[in-house]
């Protein structure tokens, strides 16, 4: 075994036993234990670097696979980095776009304005004008970002997931691990990973967000300069404004963070509902609340995305949720994938509509957050599969939850999604297809009570 | 009561349908007596959708004599500019991608002279 094999074995085996202590070495059960291994597993990833906090990053937005702690938990990691030196990014610029950056930008910072584990941000200034796939063109002295990955990442992550690989195979063989399917998982991360690993695709998504939003006045998504911009390297804008992690009552005063925060829950509900893809990673870090009360999406890296067919189901889920009816709820699931027992679906749908009535309609402020996590780990009880969709959304509504009280602290974002809800479901039941389905029958109906 | 049988007829004839129950509702309609629409729900349904076909029939004849007069389809220019919209994006895509690529292309040719 290579030493990094045999550090990442010790590493593991440590917070294994670590985990297996904290958890009584199995006499505690559930929820506790649960939290066990997700903590332990978390401080395993920032231990063992780059690879595997991205590697953890990722399982943060898989609660199909692995448990609502564990998902959590995973959600804190952090990228505790050291910056790459100055020289080295110019080194890379210029090896990726032709020339030194006093060259290719009319000035460059070196000291970097954001580090992570896979790259690094820089700030810039545009020497020319610059025409944007969407939006208006940015004048010569625009601000710019310059994010550059990390020299070697690749081969590190490469060799690390080579080793992970092994381990993955070995874990498969136990009992238990089977159903986690930890060799496939791996696959799945590695091309995600890939993709991330090349900026390119970024900054397409970038675009394409930019164009769903172009007419809506609040929300702000960094226009990219392709120019400057290659596999390793992405450019764009520079927004000014306060990450929510810094926004303080000071920052607040200064915004309408009640209008903003609701928007901001607005806009996610129309990326999954109407354009049909979203930023699926979405955190306090990746977003941005400009001084002009905008809200400015940042790292595109993981989207997901909706069927036309999925959107309907999505969007009578959360009717359904926000007007607290469990049986619905559950009806359109079952659309989307989730396959509830005969045996067991009178039981769920008690549980769901329990869960409704203590974190949803019960309190004076709705807990997404906690009806979601009852709700995965009731699944999770019954032994139900998440399908990695469902799953993935429900986790970026919890989040998007998030976000919103981030930037107003008392905003309840189930009063906030009655409106878009009811809309939504109007305008489908109003679609021809839906028309053609039910008028019939429903003339019929109303005719019956009419002449009866 | 006419201007709701237009409508449908017009929807009817936007989203024509092949459906059976639908035929089978019309064909009955026809066949119905004077009267006939006061003894029962499916009797005046059936009746309605004959009344929709027939005006549907109307409505086609009159937007092929519109057609024939050479006046456009309002709703056309609508859907041009939206698929003129997405074109145009896609195009801003590709120069965006050409773009990236010269930049590469730039830096392998700039290590070439080195």
């Amino acid at each position: 075994m290579s030493a990094r094999g045999r550090a990442i074995a010790a590493v593991a085996l440590r917070r294994f036993l670590r985990a297996a202590w904290q958890a009584r070495f199995g006499l505690r059960r559930g929820h506790a234990r649960r939290q066990a291994f997700g903590r332990q597993l978390r401080l395993a990833c920032e231990e063992l670097g780059p690879a595997f906090i991205k590697l953890g990053q990722l399982a943060s937005v898989r609660p199909d696979v692995f448990a609502p702690e564990t998902v959590f938990e995973l959600e804190r990691l952090q990228d505790r980095v050291p910056e790459v030196p100055g020289a080295e990014i110019e080194a890379i610029l210029a090896a990726e776009l032709g020339a030194a950056p006093e060259k290719i930008f009319s000035a460059f910072e070196s000291q970097p304005t954001a580090t992570a584990s896979i790259a690094q941000v820089h700030q810039a200034t545009l020497a020319e004008d610059y025409r944007p796939v969407s939006g208006a063109v940015l004048p010569r002295g625009s601000r710019l970002a310059v994010k550059i990955i990390r020299p070697g990442i690749e081969t590190f992550i490469a060799e690390d997931l080579a080793l992970a690989r092994r381990w993955a195979r070995r874990l498969a063989r136990l009992p238990g691990m089977a159903r986690l399917r930890p060799e496939s998982l791996l696959e799945e991360f590695r091309d995600t990973l890939a993709s991330e690993l090349d900026l390119r695709n970024e900054g397409r998504v970038a675009d394409r967000f930019a164009r769903d939003f172009a007419d809506d006045p609040l929300v702000v998504v960094p226009r990219v300069v392709w120019r400057h911009t290659t596999r390793r390297v992405l450019t764009t804008e520079f927004v000014e404004g306060w990450r929510l992690n810094d926004l303080g009552e000071a920052e607040r005063a200064g915004i309408d963070a009640r209008r903003l925060a609701a928007h901001g829950a607005e806009v996610f509900m129309q990326q999954v509902l109407v354009h049909g893809r979203y930023h699926a990673d979405l955190h306090p870090a990746n977003l941005f609340v400009t001084p002009d009360s905008r809200i400015c999406y940042l790292d595109f890296g993981i989207v997901g995305r909706t069927t036309p067919a999925e959107r309907i189901a999505i969007a009578q889920v959360l009717a359904a949720t926000v007007y607290g009816d469990a049986e619905r709820a559950l009806h359109y699931s079952r659309e989307l994938g989730l396959e509830v027992p005969e045996d067991k679906a009178p039981a769920v749908r008690a549980r769901v509509a329990d869960l409704m009535k203590t974190h949803l309609a019960g309190r004076e402020q709705a807990d997404v957050r906690g009806f979601a996590l009852g709700f995965l780990s009731m699944l999770a009880d019954f032994r139900i599969p998440i399908p990695e969709g469902y799953g993935l959304l429900i986790k970026a509504l919890i989040t998007v939850e998030g976000v919103a009280r981030a930037i107003y602290p008392d905003i309840d974002i189930i009063q906030s999604a009655k409106p878009f809800a009811t809309h939504l479901i109007a305008a489908q039941l109003a679609r021809p297809e839906r028309l053609r389905e039910r008028v019939p029958a429903a003339l019929k109906a109303a005719l019956r009570e009419l002449l009866a | 009561m006419q201007d709701l049988v237009r409508m449908l007829a017009a929807w009817a004839l936007v989203h024509e349908s092949a459906d059976e129950g639908w035929k089978a509702a019309v064909t009955r309609g026809r066949k119905l007596e004077p009267g006939a629409l006061e003894e029962g729900p499916e009797a005046f349904v059936d009746g309605l959708a004959a009344l929709v076909a027939e005006e549907k029939e109307r409505l086609k004849q009159e937007i092929a004599n519109v057609g024939a007069e050479g006046q456009q389809d309002i709703t056309r220019p609508a859907e041009l500019g939206q698929k003129l919209d997405a074109v145009a994006f896609e195009l801003a895509e590709l120069r965006g991608r050409l773009e990236s690529l010269q930049a590469s292309v730039d830096a392998i040719a700039a290590r070439g002279e080195d």
